[in-house]
């Protein structure tokens, strides 16, 4: 990899040439407990590819075997086809990654800290640490100790330490965790700008609006398995359209709309109608209400979201109502 | 390697722990001093408060042997403790803060970063029995301490130097424990635990074969009431220290790194 003036990276052969993480198979077990069962992954250069998934889901546990922190009881990682272990040293020059909680020397200095993070992947100069200082706002806290960080300042420079040797390959757990809602959108869009140039992004959240607005592809994990991958792109292949209603009597309009044969929820003040039937004709739903003394105030069809998709998905494997 | 080394000078310069290791050698140098000061003239440490009225001192010699052998016991037991708490903390803090896990994927390979870990504490715990040789000749000339010879002193700065190589070479075992227990209250176990075993065995007479009461004897920390220590005792020294190197750099290259 090359870094142009403009600071678009140039890929070489090997990134152009097939997926930069590919995971195949892989299953994890502590003993009884089964943490991954058999996840194939495969992400290509570029992509931001997010893995979504509940507390304890094993979207840490993918993470530390993509960083071959853990070793997979069964399946196979690869990073740029190279298989993930601890002696891939020259692999590893290649990828920057922040786990779980940014940890810092506490009795070091941010500048400190990003130092010696320097030094151990042989990058020469200060200049990498100033411009990473720059680059993630630490400039004011460069000299002070990391234990006086707040949980912010502390995300940034895990993220400082991740981003430091500017990486083809970024592999990042819960990245906007700690951070105030102006730094949420300042790293979304520094993820997005080192996505276009060529970097790809591999995060794990539980962050469901973060996800949305961040990933190209999405990696639903639930109980160790991959359960749905989506393309963001495509919201019309897998978000379900309903159709939205507000009435001034909800329990009466339920009531007409279940005997009229559609499936009504209540959804705040207003009833969600998942029905095809009421997706394609609302103005039949609007008919069935005002001929029944419940006229309709407002009408919607709406996609669900990432999260309505996410908690239906999930809630459908446990076998909830979702 | 001078990159991991740099990391670790840099951890240790910044951390409080050295300072105290350095006071707490200071101390031991400065009551054995005492301790030559009081055997020097017992009636006048009496006059002075320094010792009770009807207290008896015994097992020293307030000359220069004496002085130097008194600081070599300090290396081999006091080492055990300190030398091993700066071991349990070079390894044990990574996991206590966390950090361990920015120490695993990296262009430094894990071997690089644990053999540095054991280089910068050898040379830490080898600076430390200088320091103390050194407090002992700036005390033990300004209580003009009988016996100084060339012969006298280098031999108890061999004496000294041996006494911590064995006892550097000893407390890798705690880093090994340290980086199984991921942080420090296992590896201070095994410490406590060592040091225990160490007194009783030794008190059975069989010091001399078991690695823990090695240094110690060595120091004639017991006068020559212990069997020498031979060839057995010291491989069995080294047979320990390479056995726990290897197992922390297997143990970092293949445990799960869950923490």
């Amino acid at each position: 990899m090359t870094t142009s003036t403009t600071g678009k990276r140039q890929l070489d052969a090997t990134e152009a040439a097939g997926p930069v993480i590919q995971v195949s198979a892989v299953t994890k077990r502590y003993g009884p407990v089964l943490a991954v069962d058999r996840v194939d992954v495969s992400v290509a250069t570029g992509e931001i590819y997010s893995l979504l998934g509940l507390n304890g889901a094993g979207k840490t546990t993918l993470i530390r075997m993509l960083l071959g922190m853990v070793r997979p009881t069964d399946g196979q990682v690869s990073l740029w086809g190279a298989p993930v272990g601890p002696r891939q040293r020259a692999v590893w020059a290649r990828v920057g990654y922040l786990v779980e909680t940014p940890a810092a020397y506490p009795e070091l200095s941010v500048r400190e800290n990003l130092r010696l993070a320097a030094r151990l992947r042989h990058l020469p100069g200060s200049a990498p640490v100033d411009e990473v200082i720059d680059r993630l706002g630490l400039r004011e806290y460069a000299h002070r100790r990391a234990r006086t960080l707040s949980l912010g300042n502390a995300q940034r420079l895990g993220l400082a330490k991740a981003l430091l040797h500017q990486p083809p390959l970024l592999i990042l757990d819960e990245p906007a965790n700690g951070l105030d809602p102006a730094g949420v959108v300042e790293i979304r869009d520094l993820l997005r700008d080192l996505a276009e140039a060529g970097t790809t992004v591999f995060v794990s959240s539980h962050v469901l609006a973060e996800v949305a607005r961040l990933a190209t592809r999405i990696g639903i994990i639930h109980h160790g398995r991959l359960v749905r991958e989506l393309d963001t792109n495509d919201l019309a292949g897998w978000a379900r359209p309903s159709l939205r209603v507000s009435t001034r009597d909800l329990a009466g309009a339920t009531d007409v709309l279940r005997r009229a044969g559609f499936h009504p929820t209540a959804d705040g003040d207003a009833l969600t109608l998942p029905d095809e039937r009421a997706v394609a004709a609302p103005d039949e739903v609007a008919t069935v209400l005002v001929a029944a003394g419940c006229p309709p105030t407002h009408l919607t069809v709406a996609r669900e979201d990432l999260e309505t998709y996410f908690l239906r998905t999930v809630g459908g494997l446990d076998g909830g109502h979702g | 390697m001078g990159e991991a080394i740099w990391a670790e000078v840099l951890k240790a310069r910044r951390s409080r722990l050295p300072w105290l290791t350095v006071l707490a050698f200071t101390v031991a140098a400065g009551v054995g001093g005492l301790f030559m000061f009081i055997l020097l003239d017992p009636d006048r440490a009496r006059a002075m408060g320094l010792l009770g009225a009807k207290a008896e001192l015994a097992g020293g010699t307030a000359n220069w042997p004496g002085y130097f052998a008194l600081l070599t016991q300090t290396i081999a037991v006091g080492g055990a403790l300190i030398f091993g708490v700066i071991v349990i903390w070079t390894f044990g803090r990574e996991f206590s803060d966390h950090t361990a896990k920015d120490l695993l994927a990296l262009p430094t390979s894990r071997t690089t970063i644990v053999a540095a870990k054991y280089t910068v504490t050898a040379i830490w715990c080898l600076a430390l029995t200088t320091q103390t040789y050194l407090l002992g000749l700036a005390v033990g000339t300004a209580l003009r301490l009988p016996g100084w010879t060339t012969a006298v002193a280098v031999e108890a700065l061999a004496r000294m130097m041996v006494t911590a190589v064995l006892t550097v070479l000893l407390v890798t075992t705690l880093g090994l424990a340290a980086s199984v227990g991921r942080g420090y209250l296992a590896a201070i176990g095994v410490m406590f635990l060592t040091v225990f075993l160490a007194q009783v065995i030794a008190v059975l007479g069989y010091g001399h074969l078991f690695p823990w009461s090695v240094p110690a004897i060595y120091s004639q920390i017991g006068g020559t009431n212990h069997p020498h220590v031979g060839p057995i005792g010291y491989s069995l020294v080294v047979a320990i220290a390479v056995a726990s190197v290897t197992a922390t750099v297997v143990w970092w290259h293949t445990a799960d790194h869950t923490l």
